[in-house]
């Protein structure tokens, strides 16, 4: 048995022994677990999908003692530092070809000029599921769709497989089935313009991810992503994560159009004197 | 607003949580503009009309895609255009309902025209502190569609209004919300079906949208109108919404492949009245490709950064 079998068997029967059974479930359309609400993760996993210390700042420079905040964002003070987070990737490591990693260390380095989140561009897939703002699934008989807070993302997750995607675009091309009590989504026909977090983790235009999403209780849901990239990777890797519901007033998706916050970083040298 | 009252009844698929089922995807393309052209008299127009139009609207197409005979260059200072049709979709026909083609979107004043109050007009727009630039002087000052941030025209809504491509929607619904994604900007309206608007100092982009169930009839209410939005301009139609509207939308299906789309403007800043408009959405079987504007928008750098060569 692969190891990826194994942890999914250790998986189910964790989920098992701590989480409601599948027949407590919140039902929805067609007697499956009903996904609708809005959802976000607790977790730092749009700094850096793999482990990280807490740090002064996404871009570092050379201090005379420690590494200091780049003077562009120096004012920022605390609230430009860094929360430490656990790997989110399972086996702790993204598994990247030599090449590969030496092109991430490049991005992280120049973060401040190539992170798409910062010139407000769409965010990809399974990016757009862990950055730190809420998302809405709409799930019923006919149709799944997720509306994202940040920059008005949307995917409309068919219910059919549509083959390849006739063109690449930033969210991808998405299908759903589902397996048992897992909704699962293919997605694929992306660009090569987004990244997986503000460390510079990218992929190609080969990229395809197969995400799964495991209902655990009311209030919780299990995120699993796997992320296939012959170009960039040795092997498949998968992120796991917990995916929480809100309640009450905040429960409802905000409106997050970053496209006018960022007009002054991207035009600003154009403006009349 | 008066609801729908049309001679052919029609039952309304229930979603499986019990409510009216508006899903799917659906387009507004309409060679029907929002005001009546003069040559006009009537809303209802007949059949020769009406193909007399679409004949028109066909032979239109010439002019964006034969723009510039071969080997010819524009003269100095020509506009350039910007599309060509295949990347046009205003719709080849006439708005047409309960079988008869309309002449306007526009059914209420029952001139067709919009009732702006030419004073009320020149004091709102008094009050913009953009009027003291240039257009070309800072990136804000440029249309919504053109700086990426919501759809030109009225596009998303409310309310939702066709254009020249990019006339195509999606509606989705859980309980308590219908979500409406316009495919220009992928601009989405989530509709909440209970609880308030926001506080007054909120003001999202399209507004804030509240919606109820009258029967089969999906009433909307949106308030708190961005001051930014009140242009809605496109090649065939200029209205404004003011950041003190009151549009009122009613989604009703009236087939298997349309829903009825009504609307009344309630703004007493620009207007004399009320106005109320109608069209059909009409389902639609294609799929909505993504429309990511913001990521590809190089003209605003270089309408921005042309301006200021020019002022060298």
């Amino acid at each position: 048995m692969s190891l990826i079998y194994c942890r999914t068997f250790i998986f189910l029967f964790l989920i098992g022994i701590l989480n409601i059974s599948a027949s407590e479930l919140p039902k929805g359309p067609n007697d499956k677990p009903d996904l609708n609400g809005v959802w976000q993760v607790l977790n730092t996993a749009n700094y850096n999908l793999e482990a990280h210390s807490a740090s002064a700042a996404m871009d570092l420079v050379v201090g005379p003692v420690v590494p200091i905040p780049h003077p562009s964002i120096l004012a920022l003070g605390a609230v430009g530092a860094v929360p430490a987070g656990l790997s989110v990737v399972e086996g702790g490591i993204i598994p990247y070809k030599k090449e590969a990693l030496k092109k991430r260390n490049e991005n992280k380095e120049d973060w401040l000029q190539l992170d798409p989140e910062i010139k407000c561009y769409l965010p990809g897939v399974p990016r757009a599921t862990y950055m730190p703002y809420p998302f809405q699934i709409f799930h019923s008989e006919k149709a799944v769709f997720f509306a994202y807070e940040y920059a008005g993302a949307v995917r409309n997750i068919y219910l059919e497989d549509q083959g390849e995607a006739p063109i690449d675009s930033w969210m991808g091309q998405s299908w759903g089935y589902w397996e048992g009590n897992t909704f699962v989504v293919e997605a694929s026909g992306f660009n090569d313009q987004t990244w997986f977090d503000r460390s510079g983790n990218f992929h190609s235009d080969k990229l395809q991810v197969t995400e799964r999403f495991t209902l655990l209780n009311n209030h919780t849901m299990n995120y699993q992503a796997i992320i296939k990239d012959e170009e960039v990777f040795t092997k498949p890797w998968k992120i796991n994560m917990t995916l929480y519901k809100r309640i009450g007033k905040d429960a409802q998706l905000q409106q997050f159009k970053c496209v006018e916050f960022v007009e002054e970083l991207l035009y600003g040298k154009w403006r009349a004197k | 607003m008066a609801g729908f009252l049309y001679s052919e009844p029609y039952i309304t698929a229930k979603t499986w949580f019990g409510d009216p089922d508006l899903q799917g995807t659906w387009t507004n393309s309409t060679l029907t503009t929002l005001e009546r052209p003069s040559n006009f008299k009537t809303l209802i127009v007949s059949e020769q009309q009406a193909k007399t139009a679409a004949l028109i609207a066909s032979k239109g197409n010439d002019v964006y895609d034969n723009y510039l005979k071969e080997g010819e260059t524009p003269k100095k200072g020509q506009d350039v255009g910007g599309y060509n049709t295949a990347w046009m979709d205003p719709g080849t026909k006439l708005l047409k309902i309960e079988n008869e083609y309309r002449s306007s979107i526009i059914i209420s004043p029952k001139n067709g025209k919009l009732p702006w109050d030419a004073k009320k007009r020149r004091e709102y727009f008094s009050k913009d502190a953009r009027r003291k630039f240039k257009r070309t002087d800072h990136p804000e000052l440029r249309g919504v569609g053109e700086r990426c941030v919501v759809g030109f025209g009225s596009s998303g809504g409310p309310p939702m209004m066709n254009v020249l491509y990019n006339n195509n929607y999606q509606i989705v619904q859980s309980q308590g919300y219908v979500l409406i994604m316009a495919e220009m900007i992928h601009d989405s309206r989530i509709i909440r079906l209970e609880g308030s608007h926001l506080p007054q100092l909120m003001d999202p982009w399209m507004g804030d949208s509240i919606g109820r169930w009258e029967g089969d009839t999906l009433v909307v209410e949106t308030t708190n109108f961005n001051w930014q939005h009140v242009h809605r301009a496109a090649l065939r139609h200029y209205f404004a919404i003011s950041k003190n509207a009151k549009i009122t939308e009613l989604f009703k299906r009236i087939s298997d492949t349309e829903i009825l789309y009504r609307f009344r403007v309630d703004d007493p800043s620009l207007y004399k009245s009320a106005w109320v408009g109608e069209m059909p959405l009409r389902a639609q079987s294609d799929k909505i490709y993504e429309y990511a504007c913001h990521e590809g928008n190089y003209a605003m750098a270089n309408i921005l950064a042309g301006a200021r060569a020019e002022g060298k």
